[in-house]
């Protein structure tokens, strides 16, 4: 197995806002435990507001935690953040391009600021250009940028100076499909390439495409963390989805799954209700006889294979994609 | 060396944008500028008085115009916030580069963008009849400099810390009119009854506005001078400092 380049260990935040006897706490993240290992692509799995960028934001020393500790690309997080920040690469959530420059521009001072000479530093840039495609509007200001061609800059600033280790915060939010298969196909080079690559994302199928190993994250705390395979297979099976009509219906179904004993586990949302199976093409009809039975109408059926959705649905007893609705 | 080395990256950055976005220049310059012409006529023409005479006037007002225009830094944050928003500085905070560079090469921009309406307002007011000695006129803009440090810091140091700039603009209207009345601007304090000569001496721009009266009067080593200088420093240097903590402190 490989060697781990990030460890965390109790990491913690709690931002406090508002002074005197009307201070407010927020637990952003709470005790958090991470390892990412050597070459890896690792998934930060979250819906909003779980912790993600606040997190990412201590691991690339922007934010002090309030407890607990790290250790990044080898330094201590704490007391050798100069010595971390020279080995990593940070495309945060806002992205960070420069508007009032070009990507030339924008590129060429981020290699200085690396310490990489000034001739280098024409030449990476010109690189990273051709690499990301970007040649058409390399010259002209970030501001006139379509989202896309800004978010490509931004992952080239992120990489300019070859980090060891690179944190993507959500890299292919807001992207259409084409684009999005276009950013998982630049990571997964910086993966071939020997770069460990550390990214949050809300999109299950990303975790599940790009990645090696994730954790999901819920109100600041990790629910889960290991392979997409082993996660799903954790659940061990497919799950039937019943919508029904009215909740009245679905409480009565519950109820009638619930002494079943094939069925391992039950969640109702919204107004679906989630079986989870061993095998889901024998139990569908068993379901739909039992229902047929006790005369409740059922407006659809279905099955789904394992997703890292059902996993955060199992953990978390919500569904992140409902979520995002 | 790196050190200046980033300070000079950043700042040749900023210039850019300031150079493709021009209208910064003029903002500052505007109100002293218009002050100089629609309003210190008025001063020549209520007549000399027995403490000022028509001669002095333009050499009391153009350094409360230069004070004024240095005290416009407190508005820097402005455009910070914006960035702050884009992540840029975050960007920047995460490379090797060092922190207090990244606040010094905003500073120098700023100082550079004071130093030019500076120099514009002197020639105005050459040409309004302004008699000054070029020693006098140098330490003085090195005064208003270090102000510019001084206003710029602290807006900064807010804006870091409200991350607002709706908040910002009403911290910066509160104190804005009441330090200016306070300093002297207009016209020296020394006309004012008691109570507002006493709440000057608690104002530090009222003796960096003395200080440069005295310079532009060719009154070189008068303790006014000496005081002003003191004074500005150290509030300089305290800002400076609130802005590196604030930087380092930073929640994004
Ligand atoms: N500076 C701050 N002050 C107070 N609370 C904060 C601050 N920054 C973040 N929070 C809170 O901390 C929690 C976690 O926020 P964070 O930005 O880490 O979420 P996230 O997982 O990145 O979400 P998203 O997917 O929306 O980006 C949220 O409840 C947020 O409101
Ligand atoms: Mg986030």
């Amino acid at each position: 197995m490989n060697e781990a380049i990030l460890k965390t260990t109790k990491f913690c935040k709690t931002f406090s806002s508002g002074r005197g006897k009307k201070i407010k706490l927020v637990e952003a993240v709470k005790g958090v435990d991470l390892e990412v290992k050597q070459g890896e692509i690792f998934g930060f799995l979250g819906p909003n507001g779980a912790g993600k960028s606040t997190t990412l934001n201590m691991l690339t020393t922007l934010l002090a935690p309030t407890d607990g500790k790290a250790v990044v690309a080898g330094f201590d997080l704490l007391t050798q953040p100069e010595k971390v920040r020279e080995q990593i690469g940070y495309v945060s959530q806002a992205g960070g391009a420069d508007g009032f420059s070009s990507a030339f521009e924008n590129l060429v001072l981020q290699a200085r600021l690396y310490g990489i000479s000034a001739t280098d530093a024409v030449s990476k840039a010109n690189e990273l250009i051709g690499r990301f495609q970007m040649k058409e509007f390399a010259l002209r200001e970030a501001n006139t940028y379509s989202g896309g061609q800004k978010r490509r800059l931004e992952l080239a600033l992120g990489i300019v100076h070859r980090p060891s280790l690179v944190f993507l915060d959500e890299p292919t939010t807001g992207l259409d499909p084409q684009s999005r298969a276009y950013f998982w196909e630049e990571i997964l080079r910086l993966k071939k390439e020997g770069m460990t690559v550390f990214l949050t994302t809300h999109y299950l199928e990303e975790a599940d495409h790009l990645c090696d190993r994730v954790a999901i994250i819920d109100h600041g705390t990790i629910v889960v963390q290991g392979t997409p395979q082993e996660l799903k297979r954790e659940i061990g099976s497919e799950s039937i989805i019943v919508d029904f009509a009215m909740d009245k219906e679905l409480e009565q179904a519950k109820l009638l799954f619930e002494s079943m004993q094939n069925i391992k586990k039950i969640f109702a949302q919204e107004n679906k209700l989630y079986l989870f199976v061993q095998d889901g093409g024998g139990m569908i009809a068993e379901v739909l006889r039992v229902l047929d039975k006790e005369k409740i109408p059922v407006s659809t059926i279905g099955l789904s294979r394992p997703s890292l959705d059902d996993v955060f649905l199992q953990k978390t007893g919500r569904s992140l994609r409902e979520d995002k609705n | 060396m790196i050190f200046f080395k980033d300070i000079y990256l950043l700042f040749r950055r900023h210039l850019r944008k300031a150079l493709r976005a021009p209208v910064w220049l003029l903002m500052g310059l505007m109100q002293p500028v218009l002050y100089l012409i629609l309003y210190m006529p008025l001063l020549k023409s209520m007549g000399a008085t027995a403490l000022l005479p028509t001669g002095e006037i333009v050499r009391v007002f153009v350094p409360g115009m230069l004070v004024i225009m240095a005290m416009g830094g407190l508005f820097a944050g402005f455009s910070f916030i914006d960035e702050i928003r884009t992540g840029i500085i975050a960007r920047w905070l995460v490379t090797p580069t060092s922190r207090v560079g990244v606040i010094l090469s905003l500073i120098c921009n700023q100082l550079l963008t004071l130093f030019f309406q500076a120099c514009i307002l002197l020639v105005i007011a050459l040409f309004l009849g302004l008699h000054v000695s070029l020693i006098g006129i140098a330490l003085t803009l090195v005064l208003i400099l270090m102000i510019g440090i001084t206003m710029s810091s602290l807006s900064y140091a807010i804006s870091l810390s409200v991350k607002d700039e709706g908040i910002l603009a009403s911290i910066t209207n509160t104190f804005y009119l009441p330090v200016m009345l306070l300093s002297g601007i207009m016209l020296p304090i020394s006309f004012a009854p008691r109570w507002i000569k006493i709440a000057a001496h608690f104002n530090p721009f009222y003796y960096a506005v003395e200080a440069s009266r005295s310079l532009f009067a060719g009154d070189f080593g008068s303790h006014i001078v000496l005081f002003g200088f003191g004074v500005i420093f150290v509030f300089s240097l305290v800002a400076l400092s609130l802005a590196v903590r604030a930087l380092n402190k930073m929640a994004v």
